[in-house]
């Protein structure tokens, strides 16, 4: 079993944290519209926990592969994005395939670590702007 | 005659999720090489390890959403589309 890395657990709290707070904006977004009961809350929670587990299992595969020779790296690489390519396939299919998930609250939460990345540089330049 | 206008668009939804799906082969091989020149900085300066992998582990996010909005689609062109092509097609006629 490969111990997690440091900056790789930072980074999959930020990645967690982010898709917390962009949860909670879709679920207001949702009871504004009056769209909310709970299969908004149970698709979304059911996407987070696999963008966050996505995200973790990157970073590992990343680390296992910085431990390797050349040739192996990329290799690693591939199957790491293949299982974890089929792994949220399986999930979205769950949840857009069962009625017990709404299927825009499951969709929708795959693309938060995307803008949970876009908006790190700027909150990083506040916090250092905030430190000097 | 509906019966093949059902089937026409059961086979172009097949076919667009694995023309979508062909976008998922980038994000793999563009990983593996980001990964691979990665393991060169780290040999080149192993005190830069951390900097280093923080920045490709957000590269390589930024990398797979490609892939995600690829698989998403596909997802919808399987599951969702065909229900609603064929309602629209039913209520139309």
């Amino acid at each position: 079993m490969i111990k997690a890395d440091k900056t790789v657990i930072n980074e999959t709290k930020y990645i967690a944290y982010s898709l917390a707070l962009l949860s909670i904006i879709m679920q207001s977004v949702f009871l504004i519209l009056k769209r909310w009961n709970y299969t908004v809350l149970l698709g979304n929670l059911l996407t987070d926990a696999v963008m966050i587990a996505n995200f973790f299992l990157m970073g590992l595969g990343i680390q296992k592969a910085l431990q390797q020779n050349d040739e192996n790296v990329k290799k690693i690489v591939k199957l790491s994005h293949s299982f974890r390519t089929l792994m949220i396939f399986a999930v979205v299919v769950i949840g857009v395939a069962l009625p017990l998930f709404n299927t825009i609250a499951v969709i929708i939460p795959v693309f938060f670590p995307r803008i949970a990345i876009l908006f790190k540089p700027l909150l990083q330049n506040k916090l250092e702007k905030s430190g000097e | 005659m509906l019966e093949i206008a059902i089937g026409i668009i059961l086979g172009c939804c097949a076919l667009g999720a694995g023309a979508a799906m062909i976008a998922g082969i980038g994000p793999g091989i563009g990983e593996g090489n980001a990964v691979a020149k990665a393991c060169e900085a780290i040999g080149r300066q192993p005190e830069s390890k951390g900097d280093v992998t923080t920045t490709m582990l957000m590269g390589c996010a930024i990398a797979e959403t490609t892939g995600l909005y690829a698989l998403v689609i596909a997802i919808l062109l399987i599951f969702v589309a065909p229900g609603l092509f064929v309602d629209i097609l039913i209520s139309t006629i």
